[in-house]
């Protein structure tokens, strides 16, 4: 369980520029769908894009906080 | 790789074009993303596999540390990590993974969407 200024805080530090917004889709604080929209993604496959984020994630994956994500990563225009 | 675990990991992906690392089996998915990929796949008409690894916690962390990825389920095609459908679903739709199917399946066509299985 967690909460989304905890999970947005986790995010932005690692890309700290991120648009961060989050839906609890069970009402459990641990079944999260994400969308982050970072300048950090430019240039990187959508594969690295979902790892820069799980990466920042880790340790709440780990510990059993967050038990299920669904992302989504956006590239900004510009 | 003298690693018992790497070397099934790496037998399995090798004998799958299509492989899914998930919770519960093709039958009886345990997870709704599990479940989610199954569908996503039997869509798309190639044959895959599905290989639970849900009560396996050292395969899981076998599979982790292989791929840099932290959930699952994971999917291989021809060898190589993609993800989950949160990768392949954006792939789909921009015509990429049909690409990568087609080519990993030798030029090959999928096959009747959704064949019944007559028993």
């Amino acid at each position: 369980m967690i909460d989304d200024t905890s999970l947005t805080g986790l995010i932005r530090a690692k890309l700290p520029d991120a648009d961060v917004s989050i839906v609890d889709r069970t009402g459990t604080m641990d079944h999260f769908n994400i969308t982050v929209r970072s300048a950090e993604f430019k240039g990187k496959t959508l594969l690295e894009q979902h790892r820069l984020v799980y990466g920042a994630l880790k340790a709440a994956h780990k510990d059993g906080r967050i038990h299920a994500v669904e992302l989504k990563t956006i590239v900004p225009e510009n | 790789m003298s690693d018992p675990i790497k070397e099934e990991i790496a037998r399995e992906i090798d004998a799958n074009t299509i492989l899914v690392y998930g919770k519960g089996t093709k039958t009886a998915p345990r997870c709704g993303f599990t479940l989610e990929t199954i569908e996503f796949f039997n869509h798309f008409g190639y044959p895959f596999e599905v290989v639970d690894v849900l009560e396996n916690m050292p395969k899981r962390e076998a599979l982790s540390e292989m791929t840099d990825w932290p959930t699952l389920p994971k999917v291989f095609i021809k060898g190589k990590f993609y993800g989950d459908t949160d990768i392949l679903g954006p792939m789909a739709q921009n015509g990429e993974l049909l690409t990568v199917l087609k080519e990993a399946f030798g030029g090959q066509e999928p096959v009747a969407k959704q064949t019944i299985n007559l028993r």
